[in-house]
């Protein structure tokens, strides 16, 4: 019984169902943006995971990506938090269903 | 030696220099200093002028060819700009420059306080910088280039008070008229690309090919494309040169300041179609059948457009007839193939109609704006050296002897009449054309400066002789259209100095075209008794006609009855074939095609709309369910790739 | 054999963390709980060849981003509210959508043959930086990417300061001026 490469994939496709989860059901905001951060590194697992299964060349690139994703949420989070912010401000509500300012 | 492309950069220097004090005047009220501007604009015509003088002096029999770089270099297309300076090209240019130098500086009088002085200039002298390059091009598409420029220009002068629509209108006739012309151009361009590559497009290329093709025997088979591109080029030619049946942009084109008609008239633009009948030349004496066509196409021309003269009552009208008239005199010589003859008619005519031209602008100055001649008359005393300077113009265009007009004529006359079996009888109506010109010239003269002054009073009182920057160039003028034909003065032996000039380039031609007939030589002595005795008869017909009180004038000095509809036949004919199938083409374009888009339009949009309003009941508010159902998409899609991956 | 009993520990662990941030009341204890999940996935990262990844895993994510998120969350103290409900009736619709996908994926995934390849280069620091930095012309070029991430991260933290600074910026220069 040895680690399969699929069962990396099963995680990462388990993790990535939990964070869609707690972004559509969770109605606070901070549970949002942590949904989003948790599919993010799902996304990672499943590049490590895949990378675990190419040829030496080919395989770095499962080494490098995880690094952008990694830079790419951290800006997200940067961004996302000074908005949680100023909408906090505005509006005294993490509940994002009252943010319907936008209503068409 | 100077190069070759200062001629054309002075006037556009000055084109430049004049559309930036144009342009940085524009926010004034009472535009840029005059004398200043005056100054600049007459002055790189000159320099233009003094450089082709110089190079006139030095230049060697076969000419002066220089490139400045490659203009277009594809597979398909390769031209150099180059400058050819011949024979030829000397003489164009000789005039171009010295007359268009003349007439800036007759304009910086006659545009004396006119608010768009720089403009005006500026586009003065873009007309000369395209008609030299037009003149100075080597190869068929710099000519081209110059064609264009010089549409341009006529466009702009002519529209030139552009507040008036009637001006504008003749402006876009002008320009729409010369554009079918150009087509011509055009397409000969692309019938002798299609034959020989674009090397042909070269002048110097295209004689040496011709002349190969001619000793190998091989020219039969190019014969079909040949003859297209000399009917083209032709064609083009009617449309610059104002011949049947483009010529009646050229009419309205008296709606520009009068300088900018005597610049059309004797400097650039009409002559350019002569300029490249004889540039051609080589090419043209291969292809007789076009060569009737164009003396048939001139004797039409001329005959038509002298009786048209005849009507007229604008003191311009009848020298923009008596132009087409002239005009189809050229055309009848290189009909004949005496290409040399055609250009030294350009050459005179250039000299009397800038005379006439400027004399008119004269009068119609001092009468502040006035053009009709029934109400002019009496002038001889009031503006003595404005009369003497148009009855030389008179004595020279009806071929007075010893005047410019006369030995041109003369020529062309006895050109036509050796020229080969039909020649007798197209010398009768060239010299029955002759006897009409000198009727209405001189109904031009008697109406305009004898008699008794018919005018409104106000104008009376400051009738005045013009100023001295108008005075001088006129004089000028009218000395050189009493004394320029002596330089190819047939009937003095030795006298053929011009003939001389010209033969390098189209001595060749005309020798070929010469092989064919050998007509009976008669005296040269007969012709020019029977010309004089055409203009002696024209005058004292022209006399006894109009010696007597004009009747008065009424309405516009548009012809009347008979004289309309003879005037106005091409008129007539563009608007049946041009106009009118146009404005159907419009019509069905903008009433049906355009109602059926609009129906099509609005059926789709409406489609759209009752649809939207469905679909517009699911939406849904909140962002989650919408993500929710974005989530069921992605998972249908997911389905669809594991059927299309053959896993389900 | 030893690998696959320290990837269940540590796979039970992430995921055991993620449903414990789907079902937390207060965000604090969401966030706390995602920090445990990052971190064995960080172990993970380490057991599959890549420990550069789970190093900058545990730095980046579980450290820098996960305490900047935990400090907003105590900032704001309004975050603590009782009123709105875990779930409501969006989730009902929600929860079974995102089930069937994940089924689909899941069941694409067991019908795929993944195998691990004995060649794969371990994503070590050296590998990694020579990857990254290599900027010979036959190349992978990845360093302009990087110099774009960089931009990135700088228009982002700009983009922060500007949108945070809007409203409290004000008020702290209206206490300076009445300080003054």
């Amino acid at each position: 019984m040895e680690l399969q490469a699929s069962y990396i994939q099963i995680v990462a496709l388990a993790l990535f169902t939990i964070g869609l989860a707690v972004t559509l059901t969770r109605r606070n905001v901070f549970f949002v943006l942590m949904g989003i951060e948790l599919a993010l590194n799902a996304v990672n697992l499943s590049l490590i995971g895949f990378a675990k299964t190419l040829p030496a060349a080919a395989s770095v690139a499962g080494q490098i990506l995880p690094l952008f994703t990694i830079a790419v949420a951290a800006a997200e989070a940067c961004v996302g938090l000074a908005m949680i912010i100023l909408i906090f401000k505005s509006q005294e509500s993490v509940d994002i269903d009252n943010y319907s300012n936008m209503k068409g | 030696m100077i190069p070759l492309w200062l001629i054309p950069l002075f006037p556009l220097v000055g084109t430049i220099v004049l559309a930036i004090i144009a342009l940085s005047s524009s926010d004034s009220k009472q535009g840029p200093a005059e004398s200043i501007t005056g100054a600049v604009a007459v002055l790189f015509p000159i320099l233009s002028f003094l450089s082709v003088v110089t190079l006139s002096v030095g230049m060697p029999v076969e000419g002066i060819r220089g490139t400045i770089g490659t203009w277009i270099d594809t597979a398909a297309i390769q031209v150099n700009i180059g400058f050819l300076f011949d024979g030829l090209s000397r003489v164009m240019l000789l005039f171009i420059t010295g007359i268009g130098s003349l007439i800036a500086i007759y304009s910086v009088g006659y545009m004396h306080k006119d608010r768009s002085f720089a403009r005006f200039f500026a586009y003065i002298n873009l007309f000369l910088f395209s008609m030299t390059i037009l003149v100075l091009g080597d190869s068929l598409l710099l000519t081209f280039l110059g064609w264009e420029g010089v549409g341009l220009c006529s466009y702009l002068l002519i529209g030139f008070w552009h507040t008036d629509l009637k001006n504008t209108k003749a402006g876009n006739k002008a320009f729409i008229v010369n554009r079918v012309g150009d087509v011509g151009f055009l397409l000969g361009m692309l019938c002798l690309v299609s034959i020989g590559g674009s090397a042909l497009l070269s002048y110097d290329a295209l004689n040496a090919w011709l002349l190969n093709a001619l000793s190998l025997g091989s020219i039969s088979n190019a014969m079909p494309l040949l003859s297209l591109a000399g009917l083209l080029f032709f064609f083009g030619c009617t449309g610059k040169s104002a011949q049947i049946p483009l010529l009646t942009w050229l009419p309205d084109a008296m709606a520009g300041p009068t300088p900018v008609s005597a610049l059309i008239h004797a400097a650039t633009m009409v002559t350019s179609g002569v300029y490249l009948l004889a540039r051609l030349s080589n090419l043209f004496v291969l292809i007789p059948a076009v060569l009737n066509i164009v003396l048939f196409v001139g004797l039409l021309t001329a005959f038509w457009a002298a009786i048209a003269g005849l009507f007229q009552n604008g003191i311009k009208k009848v020298l923009a007839y008596s132009t087409i008239s002239q005009l189809g005199y050229m055309f009848m010589a290189a009909g004949v193939a005496a290409f040399d003859v055609s250009i030294f008619h350009v050459f005179t005519h250039a000299f009397f109609k800038a005379a006439l031209f400027l004399g008119a602008g004269a009068v119609i100055h001092s009468l502040t704006g006035e053009q009709d001649m029934r109400r002019m008359g009496g002038l001889l005393k009031k503006m003595p050296l404005t009369s003497l300077v148009m009855i030389f113009g008179f004595l020279a265009i009806i071929g007075f002897p010893g005047f410019a007009g006369f030995w041109s004529k003369d020529l062309i006359l006895e050109r036509l009449y050796v020229s080969g079996p039909m020649g007798p009888y197209v010398y009768a109506i060239a010299l029955l054309t002759a006897v009409i010109t000198a009727v209405y010239m001189g109904r031009l003269i008697i109406m305009t400066f004898f008699g008794k002054y018919r005018g409104s009073k106000e104008n009376e009182a400051h009738i005045h002789e013009a100023p001295a920057t108008m005075l001088i160039p006129m004089l000028i003028l009218s000395v050189g259209s009493a004394f320029a034909g002596f330089l190819w003065a047939g009937l003095i032996p030795g006298a053929d100095f011009f003939r001389e000039m010209l033969a390098p380039v189209v001595g060749a031609a005309q020798a070929y075209a010469e092989l064919g007939h050998t007509a009976a030589h008669l005296s040269p002595w007969i012709f020019a008794g029977l010309g004089t005795l055409a203009a002696l008869i024209g005058i004292a017909i022209a006399w006894f006609l109009f010696m007597r009180p004009v009747p008065e004038a009424k309405g516009g000095s548009e012809p009347q009855g008979f004289g309309a509809s003879w005037t106005f036949a091409f008129d007539k004919l563009h608007e049946w074939i041009g106009v009118i199938p146009t404005k159907v083409i419009a019509w069905f374009l903008d009433v049906v095609l355009n109602n059926i888009i609009l129906a099509a339009q609005w059926l789709i949009g409406g489609i759209i709309e009752i649809l939207g309003d469905g679909v517009r009941a699911f939406q849904v508010r909140k962002v989650r369910l919408q993500a929710a159902f974005s989530l069921i998409g992605m998972a249908l899609i997911t389905i669809l790739v594991l059927i299309y991956g053959g896993l389900l | 054999m030893l690998a696959l009993i320290y990837f269940i520990i540590l796979g039970v662990i992430a995921v055991g963390s993620a449903l414990c941030v789907l079902l937390s009341r207060h965000p604090l204890y969401g966030a706390l709980s995602l920090v445990v999940s990052m971190v064995s996935l960080a172990g993970i990262y380490g057991l599959l060849g890549s420990p550069f990844v789970g190093v900058v895993q545990i730095m980046v994510y579980a450290g820098a981003i996960m305490m900047l998120l935990t400090f907003v969350i105590m900032v704001l103290n309004g975050a603590r509210d009782s009123k709105t409900p875990m779930f409501d009736k969006v989730s009902l619709f929600v929860f079974p959508a995102i089930l069937v996908l994940a089924a689909l994926l899941a069941f694409a995934l067991i019908s795929t043959p993944l195998a691990f390849n004995a060649e794969t280069l371990r994503g070590s620091v050296a590998l990694t930086s020579e990857t990254l930095f290599n900027t010979s012309v036959e190349g992978p070029g990845y360093f302009l990417l990087f110099e774009v991430i960089g931009l990135l991260l700088l228009s982002a933290m700009i983009a922060a300061v500007l949108l945070a600074k809007k409203n409290l910026g004000f008020k702290e220069t209206e206490e300076i001026t009445e300080v003054h």
